[in-house]
């Protein structure tokens, strides 16, 4: 692994640093990140305005290093308002992970995952199943994975098609990280639908808050009005909006991500496809190199220094920010042989898709079964599924990433 | 020397020369298993503590990384010391089992019903329980080999056994030994019910259509699924394709004409690759695997049943998903009969 030394400003030789542009990244990151890894694994990156960190070594020292703490991006920032549960750092952190924890325990979710996720993955398939056809981002893990935690949060009336809506703006809002060099957002104007869908999302929410309010109701959000609060008293609306957004983007979109990206996957292994039909039990496996081979969250976490620090041979003066690309992580050579080829023979290390350290997903183990219940579920109802090899499967995103869109056809 | 494996809160004494899938039968401690042979990987545990030998463990079954994090298979792992164990995944069948067990057999009959291929008739010292479409193991004569016979019965036909073996050039157990001096009267060892080719129990039966395809003496265990099947549920749909080279390989044929009788949803399709069907007569042409998927428009909530060459059985998955039938629904016998 390469450590030379490195400052804030780029050296001559690592001029190509500062002509990374966002929509190169957003296209396809990995090729700027491997580079990266290779010449500068923790590096100033202009476009972004912020250090990037790109091996699985230093993105888990970081994450896991006391002489660091939880920052939202700039453009997340933006986007979420404070306090969103993944820029928060102490009691406020302890407090909405205590929030949010207790629904997403393993012995928790196990009461109800299979009833709440299985009855939707099957109604969304017998809307197609007798089709021969099918886009499965937006047919089937798209509305699977909006629909599971839409339910589970009290968002029964919201519409499918307007949860993805609002993931979407959010993300793009999100991920709308490009800097100037005088450190302002360099496209302002890409906030605007993330403010639109927070705008709408809080017209749907805040009279469900409201009701929750006065009757509490087996929701998560009425959970997290209430739970752990004195008698007659609920957490502020407001307090609790910015981690709505946060399960609204992330929580939402990125299960659809993992399901179409381990299909992908698949499809580029036909042997490894048909095993995974043939024999549900390697489902799970699949979904970790899925989750591997293409992180739906790619990078979009963040780490401040508290104190100056020196990693990997950089010196970084306190309060210096740094991007975690678990994505890039997860195609570390140094940890992985072929990192770009999905293969569910590899040996099964640990990866960095889910984050680590105190602010590793909270949902690690919902999204994994939610994932799974979909693939299984859409394997039972087509076992026949086909890649439609007349068109290219595009990839997008460099802070989330997943297809955009995945045709398959089989017979009917 | 013997130690104690346990599974579940249930221990189980190994012998030291003894599969733990071996002991585990015996005892009546269900552990899911197919093959025996090492190659089919259904009956991978995982040693919680406690050392094995792996012994004849393929390396494409059980990698070197299985190995390391304490994966073992349980019809080819011996105990090296007491041990903890649990299954992988859920139990076949409902984890109903019948306990692995040696019994004396007297060769009722042994009788050419094809080319190359006879109808061995065994009775039971005392009767054997199993599943319909289970195999047992024989043991030829003066060796220490072993080969796996699927059971044409049904379950309520426990005491006299019936195999149909297929004779291999040269072949220890068939050409210099069950076609070649294995008489009326002659005691033989039996071991067995193995494998987990069986239907689901009764009451967890949905009565779906079944097709069940089988490669020459593949048919064996499907005759006993088949008569099993149509006894739960008279009118049940069930489609039985015998895939064979020509018609000197058919057999049974009035057995089957018979059963198309008492249940006319029941269709037997004799299917000959190799030589056209003789005009006047129901068989097919071609391969069987084929003609299910021009039989069939939809396979959705039909349960599948495959036995034969290890080509027959990949093209039948591949047939049956590509009708549609869900893939835990598909069933295959796994063993692989010997070549030698």
């Amino acid at each position: 692994m390469t450590t030379t030394s490195e400052t804030a400003t780029p050296t001559p030789d690592r001029a190509w640093i500062a002509k990374i542009t966002m929509s190169e990244l957003e296209r396809n990151p990995y090729k700027a990140y491997e580079r990266l890894r290779q010449e500068a694994p923790l590096a100033f990156v202009p476009v972004l305005g912020s250090y990037v960190a790109s091996t699985a070594d230093i993105c888990r020292q970081i994450a896991t290093s006391p002489d660091f703490e939880a920052v939202i991006t700039p453009a997340g920032g933006r986007t979420f308002g404070h306090p969103a549960i993944i820029g928060v750092n102490g009691d406020i952190h302890s407090d909405l992970r205590g929030m949010v924890e207790p629904q997403l325990q393993p012995v928790e979710v196990d009461k109800w995952v299979d009833d709440l996720v299985r009855p939707i993955a099957r109604r969304y398939l017998e809307a197609f199943e007798a089709d021969g056809q099918a886009d499965i981002v937006t047919q089937f893990a798209e509305p699977v994975s909006v629909r599971s935690l839409g339910d589970l949060l009290g968002l029964q009336d919201v519409s499918s098609d307007k949860l993805r809506q609002w993931f979407g703006q959010l993300s793009r809002s999100f991920t709308n990280a490009a800097m100037t060099e005088d450190g302002e957002f360099a496209n302002p104007d890409g906030f605007v639908e993330g403010d639109v869908a927070r705008a709408e999302i809080q017209a749907a929410v805040d009279p469900l808050i409201d009701r929750w309010i006065e009757e509490p109701a087996e929701t998560a959000i009425s959970h997290w009005l209430h739970d752990g609060m004195p008698p007659g008293r609920t957490r502020d609306r407001q307090y609790i909006y910015p981690t709505i957004y946060v399960y609204l983007l992330g929580a939402m979109q990125e299960p659809g991500h993992g399901i179409a990206s381990t299909l992908v996957g698949l499809f580029s292994e036909p042997e490894q496809m048909e095993e995974v039909v043939d024999d549900p039990t390697l489902i799970p496996r699949a979904i970790s190199e899925g989750m591997r081979w293409t992180s739906p969250i790619w990078s979009a976490t963040a780490r401040i220094s508290k104190v100056p620090v020196t990693i990997a041979g950089v010196d970084l003066p306190a309060n210096t920010p740094v991007i975690l690309s678990y994505g890039s992580a997860n195609h570390d050579t140094g940890v992985y042989d072929a990192p770009t080829r999905y293969d569910i023979k590899r040996p099964q290390l640990p990866h960095l898709a889910f984050g680590a350290g105190n602010h590793a997903c909270a949902g690690i183990y919902y999204a994994n079964h939610v994932m799974r219940i979909a693939l299984e579920e859409l394997f039972e109802a087509i076992p026949n599924l086909e890649r439609n090899a007349s068109t290219d499967v595009e990839f997008w995103g460099w802070g989330f990433r997943g297809p955009t869109s995945l045709p398959v056809t089989w017979e009917v | 020397m013997a130690y104690t494996a346990t599974v579940d809160d249930q221990q189980v004494s190994c012998g030291e020369d003894q599969s733990m899938l071996d002991a585990f039968l015996r005892a009546g401690v269900w552990m899911p298993n197919s093959c025996n042979q090492g190659t089919c990987g259904t009956c991978k545990l995982r040693v919680l503590n406690g050392a094995v030998d792996h012994g004849d463990s393929p390396a494409d079954t059980l990698t070197a990384e299985e190995r390391e994090v304490g994966l073992a298979l349980a019809c080819q792992a011996r105990l090296r010391s007491d041990a903890v164990v649990e299954t992988l995944g859920g139990a076949a069948g409902g984890g109903i089992t019948h306990p692995l067990r040696d019994l004396m057999a007297t060769v009722l009959g042994n009788d050419d019903i094809a080319r190359d291929t006879r109808r061995l008739r065994l009775a039971l010292s005392e009767p054997l329980a199993f599943h319909a479409g289970q195999y047992v193991e024989l043991t030829v004569p003066g060796t220490q080999l072993r080969r796996q016979y699927s059971l044409a019965n049904t379950a309520d036909e426990d005491e006299v056994l019936e195999l149909h073996v297929r004779s291999v050039s040269g072949g220890a157990a068939t050409e210099r030994w069950i076609f070649d001096g294995l008489a009326v009267g002659d005691q033989i060892p039996v071991t067995g019910p193995l494998g987990d080719f069986f239907l689901p129990p009764e009451d967890s039966d949905d009565g779906g259509p079944m097709v069940l395809i089988g490669g020459g003496t593949g048919l064996a265990p499907l005759i006993g699924l088949a008569r099993t099947a149509l006894s739960r549920d008279p009118g049940r749909r069930v489609l039985l394709y015998h895939g064979v080279r020509g018609v000197d390989d058919l057999y049974d044929l009035d057995r089957m004409a018979e059963l198309t009788t008492v249940h006319p949803a029941f269709t037997f399709i004799p299917v000959l690759s190799h030589e056209a069907p003789a005009q006047g007569t129901a068989h097919r042409a071609g391969l069987p695997t084929d003609l299910f998927v021009d039989d069939i428009d939809s396979a959705r909530g039909w349960s599948g049943w495959l036995c034969g060459p290890p080509p027959m059985v990949e093209a039948g998955v591949k047939a049956f998903k590509r009708r549609r039938m869900a893939p835990r629904m598909i069933h295959r016998e796994k063993f692989t009969p010997a070549t030698d």
